[in-house]
């Protein structure tokens, strides 16, 4: 398996630690004194997104993650997965509901998605940062409520998300959101 | 707003200024500039630092990683106090706040006191941040502030606990580095960056197992290195020593070095031979200190990248 030595350490690359896939977010290099350095390394689970921290001896090599990322588009929904399409090779893989996990709720037919492969199987599934989808449920707006600050009221969107959005948004309209955080970006009316 | 190349050239211009500072700040002590050679034989041995070799026909050579022995053999000449003001190399450093060659300022002092070397090196780097207090503290008083583990009586599970329950998961093989590697963790990630916040921290009385290059003395049931180290916002300026003059301790301590670096997987260093024969015929008891230059100047300009205050960093050199 190809390695990476700490002194390569940054941000984005793939590596392996304890037979598990990450993303280094972030590496600091540390060396006090006269003592042996060291690199203090923020990791992502590639499929948890969990966040730990790890320390490696600089110097150190550990192993590349074999992860790849392909765009494809989202055929179908099934009962217990989805069917995506290489762009491409035209190769379509269905990927499990516990695969997919909390991407479930962002996932609308026909929109390109990054999927991420470790050792050739899909592991996650990145939507787009931001994504337009129909409001279709939300109670009426009461505009007596803006007075008092409360100016977000729930709603659901068409993938099954549940969002936060601004008491003027009916039902039946389309918004963006932002799918790293799930909040409302804004009112998209010309695709009304 | 000017452009980030304006700004640069900007500090390579008080980069300048500041180099006449700091030469007339020995000179108006009398500390003479020797400029001992860049490229040695042997080289300083330290368990942890990685030198850069240079090959000729004839062999190898190193890019040394401090002058301190060529300016010992000096001094056992009797050349007095002397200043070496000039690039040093360590191999593999690389960060925001290391750049593998970098501007160093070292300095002896004849018949000067450890503090008084600790009081001279503060002034030097006020010159570049300004009339700031200091206040030392020994390394065992410092574990016990920020840690409530006495280094000296804690056990290596105490340390190996203390770092785990503060989410600094120690390294695979730490535990065949010994109890220094653990003390040095707990320093670097959980201490050091809290170190010098609105005065200059001066950490003194290193562990014996930590002396490299200095004098041990006996502090209550505690053996003390006579070595201090000085940090501003968290970033180390200095390492000091009351230098060690004995010459059978120097080579035991290369021979530990050496034995050390092989058990870490790296290659044994040449001893220099010259150094040595230089302490047995007499190094005059002494002071000496290294400051990072270019560390000053990032402080004095408020950069946290030293690519900012140099001319060139290693990627674009």
């Amino acid at each position: 398996m190809p390695q990476v030595s700490t002194n390569e350490f940054k941000a984005g690359l793939k590596i392996e630690v304890e037979g598990q896939p990450y993303t280094i977010v972030s590496n600091e290099f540390v060396k006090p004194g006269k003592g042996q350095s060291f690199n203090r390394v923020r990791i992502k689970h590639l499929k948890t997104n969990r966040v730990i921290e790890k320390t490696f001896k600089s110097g150190d090599k550990v192993d590349i993650a074999d992860v790849s990322e392909t765009n494809m588009r989202l055929l179908y929904k099934e009962a217990d997965g989805a069917v995506f399409m290489d762009e491409i090779t035209f190769e379509q893989i269905t990927i499990p509901t516990d695969t997919l996990g909390d991407i479930s709720q962002w996932l609308v037919d026909d929109i390109l998605y990054g999927v991420i492969f470790y050792n050739g199987n899909p592991v996650t599934v990145e939507p787009p940062t931001f994504m337009e989808m129909r409001i279709v449920e939300t109670a009426p707006g009461d505009r007596g409520n803006t007075a008092s600050g409360r100016v977000l009221k729930p709603a659901i969107t068409q993938s099954g998300a549940k969002i936060q959005v601004p008491i003027f948004i009916d039902q039946d309209e389309v918004v963006k959101v932002d799918t790293r955080t799930g909040e409302y970006v804004a009112r998209v009316t010309e695709s009304k | 707003m000017s452009t980030p190349q304006a700004e640069q050239i900007k500090i390579l211009r008080d980069r300048s200024d500041m180099l006449t500072t700091a030469r007339n700040f020995f000179l108006q002590r009398n500390i003479l500039e020797v400029d001992c050679p860049l490229i040695t034989q042997a080289a300083s041995i330290d368990a942890h630092i990685d030198l850069i070799k240079v090959l000729d026909e004839q062999g190898t050579r190193y890019l040394h990683s401090s002058p301190e022995y060529g300016m010992k053999r000096l001094l056992s000449e009797g050349i007095g106090d002397i200043y070496q003001l000039g690039h040093v190399f360590r191999h593999g450093e690389q960060s925001l706040k290391h750049n593998p060659e970098f501007m160093m300022a070292e300095w002896y002092r004849l018949n000067i006191s450890f503090e008084q070397m600790i009081e001279e090196t503060v002034e030097f780097i006020r010159l570049f941040i300004g009339d700031l207090p200091f206040h030392i503290i020994s390394y065992r008083d410092l574990f016990l502030k920020y840690t409530s583990l006495d280094y000296l009586h804690a056990t290596h599970q105490e340390l190996y606990n203390y770092l785990t329950t503060h989410e600094v998961i120690p390294y695979p093989g730490i535990e065949l580095e010994g109890r220094d590697a653990l003390l040095n963790l707990i320093l670097g990630s959980l201490i050091e960056p809290q170190l010098g916040k609105n005065e200059l921290c001066v950490l003194a009385y290193y562990p014996s197992s930590q002396a490299a290059l200095a004098k041990t003395c006996q502090r209550g049931d505690e053996t003390a290195a006579e070595r201090f180290e000085i940090y501003y916002k968290g970033v180390e300026l200095a390492n000091g020593y009351h230098e060690l003059t004995n010459s059978t301790e120097q080579r035991q301590r290369f021979i530990e070095s050496n034995a050390f670096r092989l058990q870490l997987g790296k290659e044994t260093l040449p001893i220099d031979e010259l150094f040595l024969k230089a302490l047995e015929k007499g190094l005059p008891d002494c002071c000496g200190v290294a400051v990072g230059f270019d560390r000053l100047m990032m402080l004095r300009h408020n950069r946290n990248n030293i690519a900012d205050v140099i001319p060139f960093a290693w990627d674009i050199a």
